[in-house]
């Protein structure tokens, strides 16, 4: 159900899906449905079904491709919450569980029956539904939360053998293979094969199916890696006396800034995005957001960053607190001092985003395409030049391009493919001497149904005074709908 | 003449290339003036024979060529200017395709210089500059005044000044230049097609192309004036284009074909086949006159039109396959191999008394020379069944008899389907995979004119969307390109001489098979000799069974032709449609017609096999002819012509050539117009290939005096034929064979169903049902078991005389056929005396023992089916000599108690490893709780017309055949039997999940009894499959067959997909359940 609720929390709520939903994976060369919601299921789709056969079942079906890094990175994020709300010995159970310790946790939140119910009430408002199983031992609780009876099962301690006595052997996490030969020989029940002799279950079987009766009865230990709860590295600094001056604002932002490094350097990580949270005596809280071109933990780098914002804040009646927060972060190796061949550009790029606004900075990419306008791409500032685009070097292309092209009047041109021989352009008469051309170049037809049949031709010409233009015509002169034969300067070249 | 000649056109037979048909070059240079087109395909001449076909139609010249691309990058155009100079060229790309396998040819300059003679060629080349120029010297050495530059427009910067470079280097080199469009497509709305194509190529969407396009614009065919405009500074090339068209003197009309030497010493072929026919008549005791007259005949008109060597090597064929001779020599004698010839001219008393087949042409009053006409001018049809696991046997031999180099396969055009377009077009422009499946399984009722707004509609797809009302439009356009050439199952092409001086030849994709570059129509259409070797499952079948007759009842037939003819008892069983597992008749379809057609002799049966065909039932001829067999219509002849045509079939015109008689007499088709027709009855499948025909076809019969209403039907028909044509001859050759089977089921029940057993797969049934039915029969059916089973299934006298059929290993799941003929050689005359005994003695591993198991394969020797599985699971792999007694010693261990199988789990069981139970049927569980809910059995619906009833089976079939119109067909099956339901459209849109995800149903609806037919007409369906599931012990979960996903249903196996385990009571992990096969038919 998980990946099913993930896609039903992520919708918006004001359109609750009215179709039944799926999740579909690849299996091989063929679709399958990986997940079903409920009302799916009463209409008889199973996981595992061939999608083209579900989809000849239900008409209508909603289908969404499966996402499983996504599911597991919700289970993730849920362990995390868990780690840090209700025992601090959590891990996640992939791909939709979660194992928690709460040895002697349960108590500080009034004992386990209240601790699951509000488990489940607090997932329930996450909009996930949950099963949940106490147990002495690990291999118990796995079973009986997959396996067992009741949403909520809570094992007396000692009773682990009798509750798991009734669940299927596939509760005992032997796969597949083992599952299928001991139900052929009539071997259903876990109960069953506890009561049976060890040695020639093990003969047959091997260790592993005696190992897991084990730690499903509590017999054997089994020991789990707990997940460390993560934190989103910050700074605080709370001042006394409510503070307003620039210079202020901009000593505390120093020592932030020394302290989140700190901070950023104990995790290996550096920051991608900041968030200066100015909080106000008047109870209200300022966010100042700031993105880094690359991961930086350069205290000197940030501080400047900051400070050519200190402008933008808006003290009011003073400054209570500075919350300074790395909210995007990625990990950072140490590095090298002093060892640099290139200077970095990243720091010039930080502060001329800062300055000028991040969308007035962008490097050029060449693109696979023939029409001039789309043959250029903008890549960010610091995106690494890729080798799989190379600029095309066998066609003459202008130095630069007229964005968007402009009208040239009074053309005088032989149809269907002769080079103009005069022509008007920003109020000037240019006499051709020398031209090449056409150039075909078709409109992308994939693109819009208006290119499907639109033709350019192009010519690169030399006017007499030496000046060297790129001209098109739309249409290729001989059929209509290829172009209204209106002539346009692209480009002047050097 | 005008003065230029375009020379180079790619087809699509470049494949994913050339994105038009020759037909549609052919028919664009008629409209822009050219008179001749010269047609290159990359290192392929696959599409010229129809680049003939459509000059002709066209009235323009064709100029054979080709486009070679070397191996080190140089690309040439080549055209022969006589025959030997085709001979090269066939020579020279046969070469490459042996070099570069299936798919690629690899040539290099010296293999071009070897095979130069007689060839005129062109350079294709890319810039100027010192590599030009050396391909230039390089062609100038080669073929010296032979040698040309192409050039051509690309419509790139500096286009004119390259075209000015070339033009200097080719006059510097002594080459003459040669203007060329470099053609892909005939007009430039073909663009985006071939953008398309590109992408289907490179594997890419269209936004991934990049410059992978094809990039010189303008790849259209121009006019003579426009290709003048645009070389006006260089009008020698102009003018040389005309100049080379002149010097090419060949034509394919220059490929003389030789039929192979068969004739024996001192005599010619005609002698030979005289001798052959005559000697042949001499061994018969039953020649009549009127034998030996059709005869005469028939060897009169074969000399006549010098056939004899095509009958000749058909002989010589069937003679191998009947032969006991040794295929090598210290080879044991062969056993013979079952063949029966069908097609126009097998059914001749030449073929008759040679044996090529076992109908008797004065008999059933086929005549010849309908069939081979003087005025149609080419070599007869003669398709020859073999039996289909020994068909190799026939193909090598003829191989080697014949010369690897002057026999090979006939290609078969693999085009574009609807679905396969559509995924293509789909992936092309980057659709979603999940759009495109959806798009595809939507299509596959695509009729003529395509997808269009009901598919789209149907998906709740917007309409609107710019790519996929692009796809829509593409796929349109690429259905019925050509997409590769396969190889045809068996369409051999024999000559004299080298076939590769004829056409290139090339390795398939099997191994020791070659194939040429043409199919069957462009051999038609050149006249080649072809001779069809096809397999047949049924025949296999057949020669199995006589086999086993020989074995067990030494009086019984041994041949085809020793079946008593005309046995009444066997054609009472086929009124009764008693014909499960029967050649032909078995389906539902046929099985509904026969209590109707009530056939008596060979030739109803032909008819009943010939009509119930979507031709016949789309031209509206069943039920007229049914009301004029049944005498509740009169039957009237339009004409006295008429009469003669139709009077064997009262009237109505059931088979392929009385469309074509018709067409002649009826409406004053020439034969050769009427052969036209039968072309295109053949070749177009999808639209109206037939339909320019049609306003001839009426006018014609309304001038002669026929009815509008005659005339209609008679067009609907032979536009029925478009889908399936089913010549008389055919049907007539099937007759037998539906006969011989029927004859073998009647008599000897045990022996068919063996027979049948041991030849799957085939035919319309599987194991399960021919098991219920052999039973039905009174046939005792023997479980597998360890000490009893050989591989294939096999027969065990009882003692009251009767035979009972003991099943084979090759019935169990898994285990494979060497493992159990190890097992069978170790069992020797000993029989195992327990598990472990059949472990040390036959060394062939618990698993494959397992398996055995699992099928309860050691029930003789006391040992259950879990208790055998138990102590195999405790054996290793193989027993370990030293260590025998202490390993494989179980008896120390603590014994184990485990749980009886229930009998319903026993079943399920059964069929997990058998896909059959001998025990009860699944049903028979669960009757006292169906009686309950008013469910009546299957088997009792006789009587019961117009009631309401409710049955319940297991799925057996479904079917929505295309003629139906939306109407799905659905057979249960229960204890007692079957029945067949029929589901309106309206019913199936209601219960379309319960038809596609139950394996059992129970279906509601009112009896309809016509004669010995029963229908359920639904109104209610219901899932009953949970009890299925409950089987036993309520505790089952269907299963998918990993076979076929639309064939098998629903998947609810958790094992498919672990990780979306559903958790919660009742949800049970791994069950075997019943794997019934559904069949899927359309």
């Amino acid at each position: 159900m998980l990946a099913i609720e993930r896609i039903v929390r992520a919708s918006p709520a004001d359109a609750p899906p009215e179709a039944p939903l799926v999740t579909s994976i690849a299996d091989g060369q063929r679709l399958v449905i990986a997940a079903a919601c409920r009302q799916a299921r009463a209409l008889g789709i199973a996981p595992g079904q061939p999608l083209a056969q579900a989809q000849a079942m239900v008409k209508g079906l909603d289908i969404r491709p499966a996402d499983p890094l996504g599911d597991e990175a919700l289970v993730a994020r849920i362990a995390d919450h868990a780690a840090r709300r209700w025992t601090p010995l959590a891990a996640a159970d992939l791909p939709d569980g979660l194992w928690l310790d709460i040895t002697g946790a349960a108590h500080l939140l009034g004992g386990e029956a209240r601790l699951a119910a509000a488990m489940q009430r607090r997932l329930a408002r996450a909009g996930l539904t949950t099963r949940i199983a106490i147990a002495d031992c690990y291999g118990a609780a796995h079973g009986l939360a997959r396996w067992g009876k009741d949403a909520v099962a809570i094992v007396p301690s000692g009773e682990q053998a009798q509750a798991v006595a009734s669940l299927p052997v596939a509760a005992l996490r032997i796969g597949a293979e083992i599952e299928e030969r001991l139900t052929r020989l009539g071997i259903e029940r876990i109960g069953e094969l506890l009561a049976m002799p060890r040695a020639p279950l093990a003969r047959r079987f091997g260790m592993t199916l005696v190992a897991r009766l084990d730690q499903a009865t509590g017999r054997a230990a089994e020991p789990v890696a707990a997940l460390v709860p993560s934190e989103i590295p910050a700074a605080h600094r709370r001042f006394a006396e409510p503070i307003a001056s620039a210079e202020a604002i901009a000593h505390a932002i120093v020592g932030l800034c020394n302290a989140l490094v700190l901070r950023l350097t104990e995790a290996g990580l550096g920051a991608r995005r900041l968030r200066l949270a100015v909080e106000r005596i008047d109870g209200t809280v300022q966010p100042l957001i700031l993105g880094m071109a690359r991961a930086t933990r350069d205290a000197r780098h940030l501080r400047r960053l900051l400070d050519a914002r200190i402008e933008t804040i808006d003290p009011g009646f003073g400054i209570d607190a500075l919350v300074l927060s790395a909210i995007a972060a990625e990990p950072l190796a140490a590095t090298q001092i002093g060892s640099d061949d290139a200077p970095d550009l990243a720091p010039l790029v930080d502060r001329l985003a800062g300055r000028l606004g991040p969308a007035a900075l962008w490097r050029s990419a060449a693109v696979e395409s023939d029409v001039p306008e789309r043959a250029v791409r903008r890549l960010p500032a610091l995106a690494a030049p890729r080798g799989g685009d190379p600029w095309p070097a066998h066609w003459p292309r202008p130095i630069r391009l007229l964005d968007p092209p402009e009208p040239a009047s009074a053309v005088i041109a032989l149809l269907p493919d002769g080079a103009p021989a005069r022509f008007t352009w920003r109020r000037r008469i240019h006499r051709v001497v020398c031209a090449d051309g056409p150039e075909r170049i078709h409109g992308e037809w994939w693109k819009r149904s208006t290119e499907q049949s639109a033709v350019r031709d192009y010519f690169r010409v030399e006017d007499d005074a030496g000046a060297r233009f790129w001209l098109y015509r739309r249409g290729d002169g001989v059929d209509e709908a290829t172009g209204d034969l209106a002539w346009f300067v692209h480009g002047v070249f050097a | 003449m005008s003065s230029y000649v375009e020379l180079q056109v790619t087809t699509h037979y470049s494949f994913l290339r050339g994105a038009s048909s020759p037909n549609e070059l052919f028919a664009t240079a008629v409209c822009l003036g050219l008179d001749a087109l010269g047609i290159v395909d990359r290192n392929s001449v696959a599409g010229i024979v129809r680049a003939r076909r459509a000059a002709r139609d066209t009235g323009l010249r064709m100029i054979a060529g080709c486009r070679l691309d070397l191996d080190c990058g140089t690309s040439l155009l080549v055209w022969p200017q006589d025959r030997p100079g085709w001979s090269n060229l066939t020579r020279l790309l046969t070469i490459g395709k042996a070099r570069g396998g299936k798919g690629h040819c690899i040539l290099h300059w010296d293999d071009v210089a070897d095979y130069a003679g007689g060839l005129i060629a062109a350079l294709v080349p890319d810039l100027p500059g010192e590599a030009t120029d050396a391909a230039l010297e390089r062609l100038r050495a080669i073929f010296a005044d032979r040698a040309y530059c192409a050039l051509s427009f690309r419509r790139r910067p500096r286009d004119q000044e390259r075209i000015a470079a070339l033009h200097a280097a080719a006059h510097g080199a002594g080459v003459t230049p040669l203007a060329t469009g470099d053609v892909l497509y005939a007009t430039p709305e073909n663009r985006m097609l071939q953008d398309v194509m590109t992408c289907i190529r490179e594997k890419l969407t269209i936004d991934q192309l990049g410059f992978r396009r094809e990039r010189h614009a303008d790849r259209h065919l121009k006019s003579p004036q426009e290709m003048a405009r645009r070389f006006k500074r260089w009008p020698d090339a102009i003018a040389a284009t005309a100049e080379l068209a002149k010097r090419i003197h060949f034509t394919l009309d220059d490929l003389a074909y030789q039929y192979p030497h068969e004739a024996d010493p001192g005599l010619d072929e005609q002698q030979t086949l005289e001798n052959h026919v005559w000697a042949a008549v001499a061994a018969r005791s039953d020649a009549s006159q009127a034998l030996v007259d059709q005869l005469k005949h028939e060897l009169r008109l074969i000399a006549e039109l010098r056939y004899a060597p095509y009958f000749l090597t058909v002989h010589s064929i069937v003679r191998f396959a009947r032969s006991t001779d040794p295929v090598h020599k210290g080879d044991p004698p062969k056993i013979p191999i079952l063949c029966q010839g069908r097609g126009s001219a097998a059914n001749s008393a030449v073929c008759y008394v040679l044996g090529i087949t076992s109908i008797d042409p004065i008999a059933s009053g086929l005549l010849f020379e309908r069939f081979v006409s003087t005025a149609r001018q080419e070599p007869p049809d003669i398709d020859v069944d073999f039996e289909h696991e020994r068909r190799e046997e026939v193909i090598q031999w003829v191989y080697e008899t014949y010369g690897w180099t002057r026999a090979a396969l006939t290609a078969t055009v693999i085009c574009y389907r609807p679905r396969g377009a559509m995924r293509e077009v789909g992936k092309a422009l980057g659709l979603s995979e999940d759009l495109i499946s959806a798009l595809s399984t939507q299509l596959s009722g695509w009729g003529g004119d395509g997808p269009g707004e009901r598919e789209i509609k149907a998906l709740n797809l917007n309409a609107d969307d710019y790519r996929l009302s692009l796809a829509f439009d593409l796929a349109r356009q690429l259905l019925e390109t050509p997409r590769h050439l396969s190889q045809h199952p068996g369409g051999f092409v024999l000559t004299r001489d080298r076939l590769d001086s004829l056409v290139p030849i090339e390795p398939a994709a099997m191994v020791d098979r070659q194939v040429i570059e043409w199919d069957k129509d462009d051999i038609d259409d050149l006249k080649f000799m072809k001779v069809d070797v096809l397999g047949l499952g049924m025949l296999g079948c057949l020669s199995r069974a006589f086999e086993l007759l020989e074995t067990y009842r030494p009086q019984a037939p041994r041949t085809l032709v020793d079946i008593p003819h005309d046995d009444p008892l066997t054609y009472e069983m086929i009124r009764r449609a008693d014909t499960l597992g029967v050649f032909q008749i078995e389906s539902r379809a046929q099985m509904s017609m026969l209590p109707r057609l009530k056939p008596k002799h060979l030739y109803d049966l032909t008819i009943q096999i010939a009509i119930v065909r979507p031709g016949p039932i789309q031209g509206d001829m069943v039920h007229p002819y049914l009301r004029r067999r049944e005498g509740k219509e009169p039957v009237t002849y339009p004409s006295p012509k008429i009469e003669g045509i139709l009077k064997k079939t009262l009237g109505v015109p059931l088979f392929q050539e009385q469309a074509m008689l018709v067409a002649i007499h009826g409406a004053g088709f020439t034969p050769q117009r009427a052969d036209q027709l039968r072309r295109s009855m053949a070749t177009f499948k999808v639209t109206g290939g037939v339909q320019h025909f049609r306003d001839e076809l009426i006018a014609g019969m309304l001038k002669n005096g026929y009815t509008r209403d005659f005339a209609e039907r008679t067009v609907k028909q032979i536009e029925g034929f478009g889908s399936y044509g089913f010549p008389e001859s055919h049907a007539a050759s099937f007759a037998i064979l539906a006969y011989a089977s029927s004859w073998l089921k009647c008599h000897h029940p045990a022996i068919f169903a063996c027979a049948l057993l041991n030849a799957q797969p085939m035919g319309f049934y599987a194991p399960a049902q021919i098991v219920i039915d052999a039973r039905n029969h009174g046939v005792e059916v023997r479980p597998v078991c360890v000490n009893a089973s050989r591989w294939d299934c096999t027969l065990e006298p009882r003692e009251d005389g009767a035979l009972a059929l003991r099943l084979g290993m090759r019935m169990v799941k898994g285990l494979a056929n060497t493992a159990a003929a190890e097992l069978i050689a170790a069992r020797g005359d000993r029989p195992f005396a327990s598990v472990t005994a059949a472990w040390e003695r036959s060394g062939i591993g618990a698993g494959a023992l397992t398996r055995l198991a699992e099928a309860d394969g050691f029930h003789a020797l006391g040992v259950a089916r879990r208790q055998a599985i138990w102590a195999l699971n405790g054996l290793g792999d193989a027993p370990l000599p030293l260590f025998a007694t202490i390993e494989s010693d179980s008896s120390g261990e603590p014994a184990v108690a485990l749980k009886p199988l229930t009998a319903g789990r026993e079943v399920v069981e059964d069929y997990v490893s058998t896909n059959l139970s001998l025990r009860h049927h699944p049903l028979s569980f669960m009757r006292a709780d169906l009686r309950q809910q008013g469910i009546v059995r299957c088997g009792d619906l006789r009587g019961m017309d117009k009631k309401q009833v409710e049955v319940a089976g297991i799925i057996l079939v479904r079917q929505r055949p295309g003629s139906a119109k939306g109407v799905l067909f659905v057979t249960l099956e229960d204890e007692s039997g079957i029945a067949n339901a029929i589901l309106w459209p309206d019913r199936y849109e209601r219960f379309r999940a319960e038809i596609h995800g139950a394996r059992m149903l129970a279906i509601r609806g009112r009896v309809q009894e016509e004669g010995l037919v029963i229908h359920v007409v639904a109104n209610r369906v219901r899932d009953l499959t949970p009890m299925l599931l409950g089987l036993g012990e309520r505790d089952f979960k269907p299963e998918v067959s990993r076979a076929d996903i639309i064939r098998n249903p629903p998947a609810r196996d958790p094992r498919d997909f672990p990780k979306a385990r559903e958790p919660g009571p009742g949800s049970w992990p791994w069950r075997p359940t019943i794997p019934i096969q559904t069949r899927d038919f359309r």
